[in-house]
Formats: structure tokens, sequence, C-alpha cells
């Protein structure tokens, strides 16, 4: 082979191995019981554990955002809350709950880090420091996603009339951690105009959303704008992740569910 | 006994209860003297007075929007002087006050420039 011809064939070779991540692949879409699971590993594989696996559908089955990332502190991306054991020790982050002490649905909340060490305690460590492990949950997402009310995308289940039916009773407040105050006042719903002709109409449930994350949540870090229509951001920006797509990428029903927000009739 | 050994028990006896008596109120006269308290219990009364208003400031968030210019005004003040206080805090306190601080202010904030950007 000449040089002319290796020279040829090794661009042929390096664009062909281009094309690809130029085009990208496809996205795996989460199974149901894995939609907004969080792979935690600030900390963990540095201590040769491995990294926590945080199952969002169990703790929202039983408190609302606002309690856990307003109330409790953690972050709205995955790892930039920064918890280390000894947070979840001190009773903050994790150790709120996961304390040996608490009772949630009449059952004791296993304690999460603690510098005491038992016979027993690799396990308990387990049932969070488990990415790549094969560790039995408590909880079975096909047994406690039988009785709700089901959706197409996300976790497959409709959160919302899961709680109007009484299917759930997501806590509002964390009795010693969230603030004593009065009920927030009802949020009057509104009207979004989408850019694309033809499309209906977005009804906010302003409402909704201050019920499960208070105002602090969103306001202002999410939606800096004071008036409305002021932050201005497209699909693209909320499929990375900005404005509605902080939680609607990753917890809430997903953009493919359309319908669920241009909701409006033509 | 080895003092039994010396002396009469009757004055055996009286040593013995003159020598409890100190050693129960030695400890009562050390704190009626008044020896500095320990470093923990004034950490604890200290902690007492920031909680208690760091707990009333962010008590009010879910009435932000009721609240006149002023009044919002008075609660960022009180936010910003709780941040000298919470900075003294022990890493994990501090990291997490602070976080919850920051956005109880940031809503008071964001609702003040609401209520300004109103009147224009």
């Amino acid at each position: 082979m000449n040089k002319k011809s290796f020279i040829l064939l090794a661009l042929i070779l390096i664009l062909c191995g281009l094309a690809p991540s130029q085009t990208g692949t496809k996205k795996k879409r989460p199974l149901p019981y894995e939609y907004g699971r969080v792979i935690i590993d600030n900390y963990s594989s540095k201590a040769e554990l491995a990294p926590v696996v945080f199952e969002h559908w169990i703790h929202r089955s039983k408190f609302t955002c606002r309690v856990c990332h307003v109330d409790v502190g953690f972050a709205m991306k995955a790892g930039a809350t920064n918890i280390t054991s000894a947070d979840n020790e001190r009773g903050f982050y994790c150790g709120t709950c996961h304390n040996g002490k608490t009772v949630v649905d009449g059952k004791v909340v296993f304690q999460a880090c603690s510098r005491k060490t038992a016979g027993d305690d690799l396990r308990r460590c387990e049932r969070c420091h488990s990415f790549g492990l094969k560790v039995a949950s408590e909880y079975d997402f096909f047994h406690f996603s039988q009785p709700l009310p089901k959706e197409r995308f996300g976790n497959g289940l409709d959160w919302e009339k899961s709680e109007e039916l009484g299917l759930i009773k997501p806590a509002r407040v964390l009795e010693g951690v969230s603030p004593r105050g009065n009920s927030l006042a009802v949020q009057k719903d509104f009207v979004l105009n989408p850019k694309v002709e033809g499309m209906p109409d977005i009804i906010f449930s302003h409402k909704k959303h201050t019920v499960w994350n208070g105002c602090e949540l969103c306001h202002p870090d999410i939606f800096m704008g004071v008036k409305r229509g002021t932050t201005k951001y497209t699909m693209v920006d909320i499929s990375q992740g900005k404005a509605c797509g902080a939680c609607h990428t990753t917890v809430a029903f997903p953009l493919t569910d359309c319908q669920r927000c241009h909701t409006k009739p033509v | 006994m080895f003092f039994a050994r010396f002396f009469p028990p009757k004055f055996t006896a009286n040593v013995v209860a003159v020598m409890l008596l100190v050693g129960l109120t030695a400890p009562c006269g050390v704190r009626a003297v008044g020896l500095p308290q320990s470093s923990a219990s004034q950490a604890d009364q200290a902690k007492e007075a920031w909680q208690k208003e760091f707990d009333a400031v962010r008590s009010k968030t879910q009435d932000a929007m009721t609240f006149s210019e002023d009044e919002l005004t008075e609660l960022i003040r009180r936010c910003d002087a709780l941040l000298p206080q919470i900075e003294k805090l022990d890493e994990s306190r501090r990291k997490v006050y602070l976080g919850r601080l920051a956005k109880c202010r940031g809503l008071y904030a964001y609702v003040l420039e609401a209520k300004k950007n109103e009147k224009k």
C-alpha cells in the first residue's frame, strides 16, 4: 500500500468513526420503574462504596417536592447537593428522615449513615449504595403502581390523579424541618401561548405546582422573570433541562407527553 | 479498715461522713462560684437565638405575595443579618442553612421586584 492510499484509507476510517458521533445515538427511554432514578457518586466510589441509587417514585409518593427540595434542601440537579456521610449522620439531607427513628407509614425509616458499625451494617449501606449490585428492594414498583391510575410515559402513572383519588398522600410538612407558616393562597392557572402555529395553548396549572412545590422551588432559580412572558424559553431549552425541563425531563411526566401541557382546544 | 487500726470507731465514722459531705457539695460549690459554662451549652443558647429568627423569617415565604414593598425589604434585611451567624456554623449546618436561607431570600427579592415592576 503506497503512502497516498494509506492516508485516504485513514481519512475514510476517521470519517466513518465521526459520523455516528455527529448524528448522536438514540437515548434509551427509561423503563417506568427507572424514570426519575438518580445515581449519586460524589464520594461513594472514593470511599470504595457503590454509588447511591435514589428512587424518586418511592419518595414522591410520600412527600411533596417542596419538603425535600426546599425544606430539607436537596438541589435540583443530581450530585449538586454534595451530600456527605457526615451530613447524613448529623441529621441533614437523607439523614433528616433516614435516622433510625422517624416513622413513615408505620415503619421506622432505616438509618442512612453511621460511624458505629455492626455486623449487619454492610447490608444497611447497600440499601442506598447499590449501583451495579443486585440488592433486593423492600419496595416493588409493580406492586406499588398496580392500584394507581395509569399514564403513557415517565413512570407510567398519573401522580396528580393518584393524589386526587386519595391513593397517595404526599406529606406537605416535615415536623421540625418545615417552617410553620400559613398555607399557601391558591394561585390562578394561566395560559401560555406557544410560538408554533396550530399548536394548542398550554394551560399552566399554577395551583397544582404551588401545592407540590411552594413558591421558592421555582422562583427565582428556575423561572427568573417576574412578569409573565419575560422568561423566554423554547422546547429545545426545555429538553436541555431549562425552565419546565428542570422537572419534566427527569421526574415529572416527560416532554413526549405533549397533550398534558398543550391542553387548550384549538 | 486501715483507719480503724489507729483511730477510735466514732472518729473514723465522722471522717467518712465529712469526706462524703465534701464530695457531694463540691460540684455545687464549683457551679456556685461561677466557673464558665461549657462551650457546648453556650453554643446551644446561641443556636437558639439565630434559629428562632431563621424560623420566623422562613415561615413567611407562603405569604410573600401579600406583603408590601417595605415589609419585603425588611424581610430581606433580616435574611442578610442571619448570614454572618450561619457562616460561623460547622460545615454541614452551614451548607444546609445557607441553602435554605438563599431560597427564602431569593423569593422575597423576586416578589419585591415583581411588585416594583407592577408599578411601572
